[in-house]
């Protein structure tokens, strides 16, 4: 990587650092063109923006997903079978 | 007794099981695979629960092994191409310079009680324009909590793929939600 990376290389960066520890001089390519770049730091902080949502939403909300009556039914015979052979 | 068991877990966790499940693999047949699959293996292996877990909390474990199965199998079919999954799309967000093609601008904070539900419906509409198996990627990660180690030996995918499925599904999801209404300040 050249001594700045672009905004799209930066996005790269800042995908795999939400994942992993980059490589040192990543890590300086990274925080180099964030101090400069409004667009690029605005994307970084949407990634943990996302992340935070994500994790927020996964527990078991009020969510109104539910079985529906005919795949709930199959499951109950599946059950019944392999309990009755 | 056994049987009682199976059939209280389907009503009472069923439900709960399901929400896990369509959550990481966005489609609802798949997930009512999952919650079968996933109730059939806790009768087989009903002895080897000690009962030191909730019943929820050993199922929701046998679930999340269903669902890397599931996916697992859906990623093969697939056979993931390794350039032209979305970098098409991913060229129309920049200039050929690498610059952005257009101004982020900052989301608002959406976390009011009320908001909730509507950013749910947000989140899963977004997740569902993904292709399959970068929106799996992008779940087993953001959702699940996955480390992506883990993602891609599950799946059998290699690292670069990975990442380079995370960086696109991350481009679009922000895309998206933007789209849905994330930049204007306070609302979802």
């Amino acid at each position: 990587m050249k001594w700045m990376p672009t905004c799209r290389e930066t996005t790269e960066l800042a995908s795999r650092a939400m994942d992993a520890r980059l490589p040192f001089a990543d890590r300086m390519a990274l925080r180099l063109h964030l101090a400069i770049c409004k667009n690029c730091a605005q994307f970084n902080l949407q990634l943990q923006e996302m992340r935070r949502l994500f994790r927020v939403e996964t527990g078991d909300s009020d969510d109104a997903a539910a079985l529906a009556p005919d795949a709930r039914q199959r499951i109950a015979t599946e059950l019944q079978k392999r309990l009755a052979p | 007794m056994t049987q009682l068991d199976a059939q209280t877990w389907l009503a009472e966790h069923g439900d709960y099981l399901f929400r896990v499940a369509r959550r990481q693999l966005h489609a609802d047949e798949l997930a009512e695979d999952a919650v079968q699959e996933t109730l059939l293996a806790a009768l087989t292996a009903r002895d080897r629960y000690t009962g030191n877990a909730s019943p929820r909390t050993w199922l929701t474990g046998i679930l999340k092994h269903k669902i890397v199965d599931l996916i697992r199998r859906q990623v093969r079919e697939v056979e993931l191409p390794r350039d032209q999954d979305g970098e098409e799309a991913v060229d129309l967000l920049f200039k050929q310079d690498g610059h952005w093609a257009e101004p982020l601008r900052p989301w608002g904070n959406p976390h009011a009680e009320a908001e909730l539900s509507q950013l749910r419906r947000v989140l899963d509409e977004c997740a569902d324009r993904l292709k399959p198996v970068m929106a799996q990627v992008f779940s087993l990660r953001e959702v699940a909590g996955m480390e992506t180690e883990e993602i891609c030996k599950e799946l059998d995918i290699t690292p670069t793929n990975c990442w380079v499925l995370l960086h696109r599904a991350r481009l679009f999801m922000r895309q998206c939600l933007e789209l849905n209404g994330f930049n204007r300040a306070g609302a979802v």
